[in-house]
């Protein structure tokens, strides 16, 4: 007694979203080594940019996974991708400058062993599992990634794990006050967690269109940023936090109201406080 | 969970394909053997443990009675949620008792977090009876036995018209207390190890005391044990289709799958993890 | 002895905490129409049945409490890291995650409902503006409640993981906890409130929910009154005898001996599969058996 996934036809093919959003991923997530090289922590916000692209294209990827039908609901494919995603993302941070290239190798590793099993042991037999696990590994892994370079601002083990708290006005290092060591590492897992599957979990249903389905997935990066964004006046300077907030703040605006319109102009009707419209010739 | 994928109905078991299987074993021993290599005998006990606690989690999902969707309707057996979040529920619950009673001993914390995680199933399918008898006038009957094997219960009189059976029959009441208490075990045991793991190497790499790093060391431990016990959860979820009612369930019968499945997955997200830190500093 | 006297008052007060969490929890999701009542909110326009009640499909609870009190948390670590009181910390981190959540609830609600414009489902945004704040103010409570006893238990109970992993940990079982207990009250009691008492829904039955209250049309605000009344109670103290049970066999018998806890876990367990086992037998007795026990089955599809 399941309602069978039906998902919309059409729009932009899957191949070019996924060269977009491993290529715009790879590239945003480099221009926040801008702050090592510049020695600021201004360009942190790059980070979060990256994480939405990785969004956008890991919605379209569960899209195609679970069009097949799991058997489990969407949430299930989202938590086995960050799952995958936050062993590899740490593992890549602690190769330096090298971190995301590092990440997407082995989040593809993982992923391919986990689709593997998923196709060759446990029998799924879908034919774009493997693909897509890989897929969705890489893409839960360079969002954990691209939060924690947004939030303390650098993509490298050892800033991960390093933070700086003031004791009565001395500044103390401490390996508590960090981003590992205080677990928003945790917050950001949970973030990609629903993130990366809530876009096509809210809109699948007969009537759904990608452009709708994207620009939702858009909207839950940037909302994702605003708390990151946040928690990074812990950890960064005042203004660099400051410029993170404001971008995620104009862009999940942006993207709100866009997806409202889109919405609206899916909707068979769009309706302030009127009754219930029975379907001519009744239920 | 919003189940809703349509669960394949498959008859039978099919076994885990050939391919599957020699790839599995050969994916296990390299992890294995790359464990050795990098932290020698520790390393190596370890992954090992990690294997254990994965296999262990993974098994204990097939205990866990979940109904989804059809039994918030009273439709179908078990627990109204979804199979992998239950579990997780469970074992994160046994992981918070086990990480508690870490100091004392690793006996004494291993069998923490089993209790923890079966006492949260034990608390929680005694309130889900209490919801079924009381509030919904419900008695147990299971659709796939006609009698309790443990009390000998007969359930097809009990069954209403039109449903596959419903409520929670005693047996499933004992699967899932087992079934918390294995995901409890698995997850700690995982836990402990990692934890062991990352409290010998990274005060050596940041000449810092074990008391200074502990943070850090708890927090990839825990984030770790979280997101490979998901992925287990995840993969023994889609051996299981989603719904299982416990133990009396044919479905039961597919453990073996999810179980080498959750062992060649936890090798690898294993070997990744414990070789953490093996690069910290080299770039 | 002080120690444990003051360990017990904590355990009482993280109870006390879990149970209001576990009740605004419920209440809250079911307002929402989240978890697994939710296919059938969603089935129903395909049947025909065009509705006026809330879909807010945001994952399963268990992730979606997962991130709310972890998200909470988070910030009120941060908060507490920028050297803000506790409290208004905690508070602030609360404020901050349920705006997040009000917003998917929204984009989950415009989503799946405009999705269906093919079964003829407008959307109704004045239930976006009259439920959206209420789910929000329950969850705003569930979240402070766990986030304060995850707060409670590293502060003063010494716990080893960091608040938001804590976060995590407890926000997943709430989610459990309550979406385990509360969901066949709302899912069977409420929707399906025409069929009849003590006897699951037809399959035949499916999606034909009820969408007409006592006086007009039924929206999901109904429905936060009807589950306020035994769903969310039972999830509340389900959630508060989890927490209560797992910190008190620690924090009392742990000075004993070490295996003290484990020992006492063992009889809690076995002292509901007791209850457990009598409730059964008294369904059994006092409900059944529907048919004589060698009629045949009756078909089930």
């Amino acid at each position: 007694m399941s309602v069978k996934v039906e998902v919309g036809a059409g729009g932009i093919p899957h191949n070019q979203i996924l060269i977009y959003g491993l290529v715009g991923s790879l590239v945003l997530i480099y221009l926040t080594y801008l702050n090592t090289i510049t020695g600021t922590e201004y360009f942190s916000f790059f980070g979060g940019l990256a994480a939405v692209v990785a969004l956008l294209w890991g919605t379209d990827t569960i899209k195609h996974l679970c069009s097949y039908g799991l058997g489990t609901g969407v949430p299930s494919a989202g938590m086995i991708a960050l799952g995958s995603g936050v062993v590899a993302a740490l593992f890549g941070a602690t190769t330096g400058p090298f971190a995301p290239i590092v990440t997407i190798i082995i989040a593809a590793i993982i992923g391919a062993v986990a689709g593997l099993m998923a196709n060759a042991v446990v029998r799924m037999d879908i034919p774009v599992m493997v693909v897509s696990l890989i897929e969705l590994a890489i893409v839960g892994a360079m969002t954990i990634l691209g939060l924690s370079a947004m939030a303390c601002g650098t993509f490298e083990f050892l800033g991960m794990i390093t933070g700086e708290i003031a004791i009565l006005g001395f500044i103390v290092q401490s390996y508590e006050f960090s981003l590992i060591g205080g677990s928003i590492i945790a917050v950001i897992f949970m973030l990609g967690a629903i993130a990366i599957q809530h876009s096509f979990n809210a809109c699948l249903g007969p009537g759904e269109q990608q452009d709708r389905t994207l620009m939702l997935a858009a909207e839950c990066g940037f909302l994702s940023m605003i708390p990151i964004a946040i928690i990074s006046f812990a950890f960064i300077g005042m203004y660099a936090a400051l410029i993170s907030l404001v971008v995620s703040i104009v862009g999940w605006l942006y993207t709100y109201k866009k997806y409202i319109e889109l919405s609206q102009r899916d909707a068979y009707a769009w309706l302030d406080a009127q009754p219930i419209l029975e379907p001519k010739g009744g239920a | 969970m919003s189940a809703l994928g349509g669960p394949k109905q498959t008859g039978g078991i099919q076994p885990p394909t050939a391919m599957g299987l020699v790839i599995g074993i050969v994916l296990i021993v390299a992890a294995l053997a790359l464990a050795y290599l990098l932290v020698q005998m520790a390393g190596l006990i370890a992954l090992v443990g990690i294997i254990i606690g994965g296999v262990l989690i993974a098994f204990g999902v097939h205990f866990v009675p979940v109904g989804g969707a059809p039994a918030a309707m009273g439709q179908a057996p078990g627990i109204a949620t979804g199979v992998a979040m239950l579990a997780a529920g469970a074992g994160l619950a046994g992981l918070f008792g086990g990480a508690w009673a870490a100091p004392l001993g690793f006996g004494v914390a291993l069998a923490g977090g089993a209790i923890g995680g079966g006492l949260l199933m034990a608390i929680t399918c005694t309130m889900v009876n209490v919801i079924y008898v009381f509030g919904m006038g419900i008695p147990a009957a299971s659709g796939k036995v006609d009698k309790d094997p443990i009390t000998g219960d007969t359930f097809p009189e009990f069954k209403s018209q039109g449903t596959e059976g419903h409520g929670l029959p005693f047996i499933s009441w004992v699967g899932g207390v087992i079934g918390g208490a294995l995901g409890g075990l698995g997850g700690t045991l995982i836990y402990l190890q990692l934890l062991d793991v990352y409290q010998a190497q990274l005060p050596v790499i940041l000449n810092a005391t074990v008391e200074q790093i502990a943070p850090v060391a708890v927090s990839l431990a825990g984030i770790f044990a979280v997101g490979m016990f998901l992925v287990n959860a995840v993969l023994a979820a889609y051996n299981i289709t989603g719904t299982i009612e416990g133990p009396h369930d044919p479905k039961f019968k597919r453990f073996p799958r999810a179980i080498i499945a959750a062992a060649v997955a936890s090798a690898v997200t294993g070997i990744f993890a414990i070789g953490l830190l093996q690069l910290v500093g080299v770039f | 002895m002080e120690e444990i006297v003051f360990g017990i008052g904590i355990t009482a007060l993280a109870g006390a905490l879990a149970t209001v969490a576990g009740a605004a929890e419920d209440v809250e999701s079911d307002i929402g129409s989240q978890g697994d009542p939710n296919s059938q909110v969603q089935l129903a326009p395909q049947m025909g049945y065009i509705h006026r009640i809330f879909n807010k499909a945001i994952a399963g609870e268990p992730p979606a409490y997962g991130l709310w009190v972890a998200l909470g948390a988070g910030l009120a670590w941060a908060f507490m890291a920028m050297q803000i009181n506790p409290i208004l910390a905690i508070v602030l981190g609360s404020a901050l995650a349920v705006f997040v959540q009000g917003i998917y609830a929204t984009t989950a609600y415009l989503g799946r409902t405009a999705s269906l414009a093919k079964f003829g489902q407008p959307v109704y945004i004045d239930i976006l503006k009259s439920m959206t704040t209420v789910t929000m103010a329950h969850a705003f409570i569930a979240i402070f409640a766990t986030v304060a006893m995850c707060h409670l238990m590293i502060s003063a109970l010494g716990h080893p993981f960091p608040l938001p992993l804590l976060g995590i940990v407890w926000g997943i079982a709430l989610g459990a906890a309550g979406s385990a207990t509360g969901n066949p009250f709302y899912g069977k009691e409420r929707q399906y409130q025409e069929q009849k008492f003590g006897a699951g829904v037809p399959i035949s039955a499916s999606g034909n929910i009820v969408r007409y209250a006592e006086a007009g049309q039924r929206n999901s605000l109904d429905n936060g009154f009807f589950s306020a009344k035994l769903g969310g109670p039972a999830s509340g103290i389900c959630f508060g005898l989890i927490v209560f049970f797992e910190l008190w066999r620690t924090v009392v018998f742990e000075e004993f001996n070490i295996w003290g806890p484990i020992v006492v876990g063992v009889v809690v367990i076995l002292v509901f599969a007791i209850i457990d086992r009598y409730i059964e037998v008294w369904a059994r007795k006092n409900f059944g058996p529907y048919t004589a026990p060698e009629a045949t089955e009756e078909a089930s599809s």
